[in-house]
């Protein structure tokens, strides 16, 4: 690993040497003990500060919409940065989708694909055990940075089979089982949505959640109120998320986001053959049609 | 206000597309097909216009079953409307359940302007399914749950 | 002098050319012998075969043209005289006294009821009572009463005048008298529509005697809901529901000793729509329908005689009824009828519904007389094939059954091609400007809410039901609701005077009306509160009648609180209502004409005359399309010389330019501004409309051993070899050709390829051209043996007495079923056709020289990248589909796309002619105006909340959604934007939303449960 971070960082500093980018996202070293946290690297002298080691749990693509954000007249010679991402395979996916909503012009990025074993999850509370593989990463069927243009070898991860075995064993339930395990779940939210902001397809500039007119859901922490926010943020990622956890690792209360994310993913490759960021999909998935999709959901009531 | 909905009886939302289900329902109407009359519908140009938070927020706000009905695959007056509401309802109707959503309460259907008859199955069918439901209401919004209790 | 135009008859067609040629800017006077428009159409319960209501549908265009500024509707009047030359006609008009001055009168009733004299209902065929004051009908335009003067007590006895001294308005008049006016117009348009046969002439059916004989008139009204029943199947001797029904067709029809040769063209579908609404209605009522042949020529036509046989119990018997009796207790009636093998048998019927013919009308007549127009010898305007809508006088065109039996959306096609044939006869004449007199919309800005509310008791419609007085009551507890009230019948014309009056007084700036539904009423209300200085989008319908009171009528209670929560729900959303504004968009005065048959010939030409480019596509490198194949019409004239001189006047028009071999590459646009890119080099092609006219094939037998043996053709070719040698001849028989003379015995086969499991239509033409190619072997040959077989005659309408001519020259018809085809063999070198007779119930085999096949006519495999360049649906035979079966026949639901000819349905060769000059008409109402607006109800952008995702590029199917390519958000093109809202509903963000439907509004609404 620290050979990897060696190679990345000399990989980082013939970018700004050669003058290809303005800025690298990375990690460097977090204020706390075993933690990394994402920096901005704008210049050669910032390459030392950048860090590849078992902490870099953060998905990074998420700063990205925030750094290609437009000004106010763009018509007035802006020109989009020039960004290097340090990206495991779970960044990249990201990466891909944005590029497919339009928040990322491919062209102004480089990917540093990096050899990832898995990252620790975030520490929470007393449930998990520092040094813990997050569960992501052992159920990730996608290791490998996709479409890297900068490759960074060493020792990385085997991609898991998937299978989505929780998922499986949470639909067995009976569905008041599930509902009372998912509203126990959500009854946890302290409505700081920490899940959002680190979320990559979270790049609306007002969340559906914050809007006043019309007001989908209420800011009060009324039950209700964050259910419907977590089920609209939610589907909102039908087809697009990538499985990456970092809602989870955000969540100060330890919500397991994950048991219900991960039915989307299931659905989006079960029912329509999408895996989001690695499936050659023209367009997200919910933005286009067959004309043979299921139909298996419809009712007809004249069936006998 | 005092809403004059009847609690003991379920409350179906049914967002139906302009130009072939509520023109269905309307046939309904103009053959005299009677159906319970626990449904009320909210006309959408097309299906494609149903958010599906629309759907999450209807249970939210009290409905008991939400069925959304649009043209059949091909009939689209829009063209392709039903089939992109189509793969967005698919996997909102399989989320919403996994998270425990009985399915009876969230119900897609197509209807054409000329199958009154089944508009009127259709309601039927949906409020009997949510009527048969021994488990309660999703979603309660608790300002509702104390009006009930009241 | 400007552009001025008479219509004569208020029916469907005559409101369809009034309209039109209003639309075209032209000053049009509606001249109704009735004291309200309407017609036969407003006493149908359904219309064939969708069943739509038939009042549901008429009843806006009935309000359209009651409020259209161009058209003025004058009653009770006839056309008396005509003098001049058109342009520059003066027709005098006999105003007959209504009694009533119509500019007083607010319809509401109060007469009504005070007049002591009940007399039969003509509105219900007599089957129920009215006064001798009385408004026609609920939804009669103008919504004013007319005293009756044959049974008024004070018209006759000089005693009475209740009504005047009950009438609020001072508006009973009894002094006035006939009066005789001048209207100077440019053209003048015949659309006096024909009556039914009087049934008391056939005597052996026993109306007028039995009780529970009546006519398919009388039914309809008993079928509706707004009959004398209620829409309640009963009985006239005893209210008793009946389940046995019998249908008689051909009463007065296809039968010269009552005076009628003419099949009247409708009355098939009419027995089998009574069939299925029968059933509808009593499920366990079962009919039977008698016919002669079965003419389901139309569009989906064999299928719902299909339902109604295979799904509503609906026995068809081929046979005529030789008598009925009625037993004298019970009145149940014992029907003897022989069946086409000969046999008698009898059938005991609760009811005897007689399928009455159409007839020329002695008013009718007698306004064709008075304008100078032909009649044919049985009374009909007469017209030419090549000349639909022409009568014998220039500037005088007719349209609907005045000049021949026909169903609703030939009677509407005839209506748009007369209007566009009046409207070229008035190609220089200025347009008279009249200025829509709109008041200008109030500013709503800073100003609370202020919501009306109107609950509609559609007379019983809803009010039996639902209790409108609490719904009212509820609705004013409502907050924002300012006023809240109940009315009679929203959508009368005095209703809108009393909304007008209300927004007045209570200075409401938002209205919900719960009435019907929004699909046909809408349009109404927004009129009204355009008209009162409201923007028409601060409106909310609630559908209380057909989604409440129809569907709940047994349970009361719930449909009340239903009707108020759908009122409490509409007024959430009103209240979020913002005024909206069409956007004006300029029109390209060009049309651009797909297909350079006679379809689009006729249209091209239409439109050129009234001085419009038109640019013509043609696939070939010929003009013509199938009228190439055709050699001459049913009545025998010759179609070359009309062709070519067709081809002339289109290839000379100055206006009218055409590409050959023209494949079209890319079509953007819309209605008004349309530009098309053909395949290879050249400026693309601005065009404000388009006129689909693209054609279909003759259907390519696979059987019968056509292609294996010479000697089996189709009638396409067999008219070629009648004509080969007399081409230039003027009639059929001028010159016997010698290859069709010397034939011996020659069968065609009918329905080849249609009427079948694979083309379940039929191609509507095939009988007309069998009947008129074995009339011409006959008078080549009276020796030639011909045989046809058939399954069905559908010699519709005016067609009928070819058949008679076929059968007087000695043609032998064979009928045979459709899972018992005729079979074709060679035997030893001789063609061999058996086939079982179902008539003389045997089989029989005939050794022909030569065997016709009736090839069926399938849709042009081109439709399908045409339906895709102008987004406009094909239906599941690969024609084209229309806005609406009956009353937009040429229109399709996207606007400045018009259809006409074969690319529509098969059809021959005047109806080809009225489509097309219909589609030219139609498209003329747009051209004919400087700007267009765009929707309304559209989607719009905030974008400082969009991120450009591309969610709404992507699902949007008309390209109305794009990314400004510099700061990568989307905006919307309001002209193409069709307010779909899949955009909205896909936008995470919420930053893309519906006009109309607002997502604040719906949530809005969702609240509200």
């Amino acid at each position: 690993m620290q050979d990897a971070e060696k190679k990345m960082k000399t990989a980082a500093k013939k970018l700004f040497d050669d003058k290809k980018v303005d800025v690298i996202v990375g990690f460097r070293k977090g204020s706390r003990a075993n933690s990394s946290r994402p920096y901005f690297a704008r210049s050669a002298a910032d390459v030392e500060n950048l860090v590849w080691n078992g902490f870099c749990t953060a998905n990074l693509a998420a700063f990205l919409p925030g750094l290609f954000e437009k000004p106010a007249r763009p018509e007035d010679g802006y020109k989009p940065p020039r960004i290097a991402v340090i990206a495991k395979g779970c960044d990249s996916r990201s990466v891909a989708g944005l590029v497919k909503e339009n928040q990322v012009p491919r062209a102004n990025v480089i990917v540093i694909g990096m050899p990832c074993n898995g990252m620790t999850a975030a520490v929470k509370g007393a449930q998990v055990k520092k040094d813990e593989i997050g569960r992501a990463c052992l159920e990730c069927v996608s290791p490998m940075v996709k479409d890297a243009d900068i490759s960074i070898t060493g020792e990385s991860r085997k991609p898991a089979k998937g299978g989505y075995a929780r998922v499986k064993a949470f639909a067995a339930k009976s569905s008041e089982e599930r509902w009372k395990a998912f509203v126990k779940e959500i009854a946890k939210c302290i409505r700081c949505n920490a899940c959002r902001e680190a979320c990559p397809n979270c790049y609306c500039k007002v969340c559906f959640a914050d809007q006043k007119k019309p007001a989908w859901v209420s800011p009060a922490n009324e039950l209700s109120e964050t259910i419907a926010f977590h089920m609209g943020r939610m589907f909102h990622q039908a087809g697009r998320c990538v499985e990456c956890d970092a809602c989870v690792n955000a969540c100060p209360m330890g919500i397991d986001l994950r048991l219900f994310t991960q039915k989307l993913a299931q659905d989006a490759h079960d029912l329509f053959g999408s895996v989001p960021g690695i499936s050659g999909d023209e367009a997200p998935m919910l933005n286009m049609f067959k004309q043979d999709d299921s139909e298996c959901f419809i009712t007809d009531p004249e069936e006998k | 206000m005092a809403k004059p909905t009847n609690n003991s009886e379920p409350t179906i939302v049914a967002f139906l597309c302009n130009w072939c289900s509520y023109a269905g329902a309307d046939l309904a109407g103009v053959n005299r097909m009677q159906y319970p009359a626990n449904v009320r519908v909210i006309r959408v140009p097309c299906s494609g216009r149903v958010d599906p938070l629309y759907i999450i927020k209807a249970l939210q706000e009290g409905a008991d079953g939400v069925v959304v009905s649009g043209c059949h695959p091909g009939d689209c007056h829009y063209i392709s409307g039903n089939l992109v509401a189509r793969r967005k309802f698919a996997m909102l109707k399989s989320f919403l359940e996994y998270l425990g959503i009985e399915p009876e309460r969230v119900q897609f259907s197509w209807v054409s302007a000329s199958e009154g008859g089944r508009f009127a199955s259709l309601i039927e069918k949906v409020v009997d399914d949510v009527r048969k439901l021994r488990t309660p209401r999703k979603i309660v919004k608790e300002e509702t749950i104390t009006a009930n209790v009241r | 002098m400007y552009k001025k135009a008479m219509v004569v008859g208020g029916g469907v067609a005559g409101i369809q050319a009034a309209l039109d040629l209003a639309e075209m800017g032209i000053e049009t006077f509606l001249v109704e012998s009735g004291p309200s428009i309407g017609g036969r159409m407003s006493q149908l319960d359904k219309t064939f075969p969708t069943n739509d209501c038939a009042m549901c549908i008429l009843s806006p265009k009935l309000v359209q043209a009651g409020g259209h500024p161009y058209l003025h509707i004058i009653t009770n009047s006839e056309v008396a005289g005509v003098e001049g030359v058109a342009p520059d006609l003066k027709v005098k008009v006999l105003k007959r006294p209504r009694y009533v001055d119509e500019s007083k009168c607010t319809g509401c009733g109060i007469c009504v009821t005070k007049c002591p004299t009940k007399v039969p209902d003509p509105y219900n065929k007599g089957l129920s009572q009215t006064k001798a004051i009385r408004i026609p009908f609920p939804q009669a335009v103008p919504a004013v009463a007319v005293i009756d003067p044959a049974s008024c007590l004070y018209l006759k006895k000089g005693t009475c005048r209740l009504c005047q001294k009950a009438c609020g308005t001072n508006a009973i008049d009894f002094t006035q008298k006939d009066e005789l006016v001048t209207i100077e117009v440019g053209s003048v348009i015949l659309a006096c529509g024909t009556t039914e046969f009087n049934a008391k002439l056939k005597g052996e059916y026993g109306y007028g005697v039995f009780p529970n004989v009546v006519t398919s008139i009388e039914y309809e009204r008993l079928l509706s809901a707004s009959g004398p029943t209620g829409g309640h199947i009963v009985r006239p001797s005893d209210k008793k529901e009946p389940t046995r029904i019998a249908i008689l067709q051909c009463v007065g029809s296809r039968d010269i000793s009552a005076g009628n040769e003419h099949c009247s063209a409708i009355c098939c579908m009419q027995a089998a729509k009574d069939a299925i609404i029968t059933q509808e209605h009593l499920p366990k009522a079962k009919s039977t329908i008698f016919y002669m042949d079965i003419r389901a020529y139309g569009k989906g036509f064999d299928r719902f005689i299909a339902k109604a046989r295979d799904r509503h119990d609906t026995t068809l018997i081929n046979g005529r009824i030789a008598s009925v009796e009625s037993d004298p207790v019970t009145n149940d009636l014992d029907i003897r009828y022989i069946t086409q093998d000969g046999k008698v048998s009898s059938k005991k019927f609760d009811m005897l519904v007689l399928s009455v013919g159409m007839q020329p009308s002695v008013s009718s007549m007698a306004a064709a007389n008075n304008l100078h127009v032909r009649l044919d010898s049985a009374g009909f305007v007469s017209v030419d094939t090549m000349e639909p809508v022409t009568t014998s006088r220039a500037g005088i065109f007719a349209c609907g059954s005045v000049s021949g039996p026909k169903d609703i959306p030939e009677s509407v096609m005839e209506a748009s091609g007369a209007a566009s044939a009046a409207a070229s006869t008035m190609g220089d004449l200025e347009v008279k400007q009249i200025k829509a007199d709109l008041p200008i919309q109030k500013d709503l800005r800073g100003e609370p809410p202020r919501i009306g509310v109107y609950v509609c008791r559609c007379g019983i419609n809803i009010a039996s039901v639902v209790d409108v007085p609490s719904v009212v009551q509820y609705a004013q507890s409502l907050p924002g609701v300012k006023f809240a009230g109940e009315l009679m019948f929203s959508c009368a014309q005095d209703s809108q005077k009393a909304i007008k009056a209300a927004i007045e007084t209570h200075k409401l700036n938002r209205l919900v009306v719960a009435a019907c539904t929004p699909r046909t009423h809408e349009p109404l209300f927004q009129n009204t509160l355009e008209q009162a200085g409201v923007n028409p989008y601060l409106f909310e319908f609630a559908n209380i009648r057909e989604h409440c009171a129809w569907v709940h009528q047994k349970e009361p209670a719930n449909a009340t609180r239903k009707a108020c929560d759908l009122v409490r729900a509409s007024v959430a959303k009103v209240k979020l209502a913002a005024p909206l504004y069409r956007k004006s968009m300029g029109v390209t005065k060009g049309a651009l004409v797909i297909g350079g048959g006679l379809a689009g010939m006729t249209a091209a030409l239409d439109l050129a005359n009234q001085d419009y480019d038109v640019t013509m596509l043609e696939k070939s490198g010929e003009l013509g399309g199938n009228l190439l194949h055709v050699r001459s019409t049913l009545s025998g004239k010759v179609t070359r010389p009309e062709l070519a001189g067709l081809i002339e006047k289109v290839t000379v028009h100055a206006k009218i330019k055409t590409h050959f071999n023209a494949r079209i590459k890319k079509v953007s646009g819309y209605v008004g501004n349309f530009h098309t890119e053909l395949e290879g080099n050249g400026a693309p092609i601005d065009h404000g409309v388009v006129i689909v006219a693209s054609g279909a094939d003759e259907f390519q037998p696979a059987e019968y051993l056509y292609g294996k043996d010479d000697r089996v053709v189709t009638q396409r070719r067999l008219e070629e070899m009648i004509f080969a040698e007399s081409e230039n001849s003027q009639t059929v028989s001028d010159k016997p050709h010698s290859a069709i003379s010397n034939l011996k015995s020659v069968v065609m086969i009918q329905c080849v390829g249609s009427r079948d499991d694979k083309r379940d239509y039929c191609s509507r033409v095939c009988c007309s051209n069998a009947l008129k190619n074995a009339i011409a072997i006959k008078e080549q040959n009276p020796k030639t043996a011909v045989y046809i077989l058939f399954r069905d005659i559908r010699s519709y309408g005016l067609r009928e007495k070819y058949y008679r001519i076929a059968r007087e020259k000695g043609v032998i018809f064979i009928r045979f079923e459709k899972d018992k085809k005729p079979e074709v063999t060679n035997k030893g070198g001789n063609l061999v056709v058996s086939v079982k007779d179902t008539i003389l119930g045997k089989a029989v085999s005939i050794r022909p020289d030569l065997l016709v096949l009736s090839a069926g006519i399938v849709a042009n495999p081109d439709n399908k990248a045409l339906s895709q360049f102008f987004k406009v649906p094909l239906e599941q035979d690969g024609f084209f589909l229309e806005a609406h079966v009956k009353l937009r026949p040429v229109d399709f639901a996207t606007d400045g796309v018009f259809v006409c000819g074969l690319a529509h349905y098969p059809k021959d060769i005047g109806e080809t002619i009225a489509q097309a000059r219909a589609a030219a008409g139609r498209a003329a109402t747009i051209l004919s105006k400087k700007s267009i607006e765009s929707e309304g109800k559209i989607s719009s952008i905030r974008q400082e909340m969009c991120s450009g995702c591309g969610a709404c590029v992507a699902v949007c199917a008309y390209g109305a959604a794009e990314l400004d390519p510099v700061k990568g958000i989307a905006v919307v093109n309001e002209a193409l934007c069709k307010g779909c809202g899949a955009c909205a509903a896909s936008c995470r963000a919420g930053a893309i939303d519906l006009n109309g439907f607002r997502n604040e509004q719906i949530l809005s609404m969702l609240n509200t449960i």
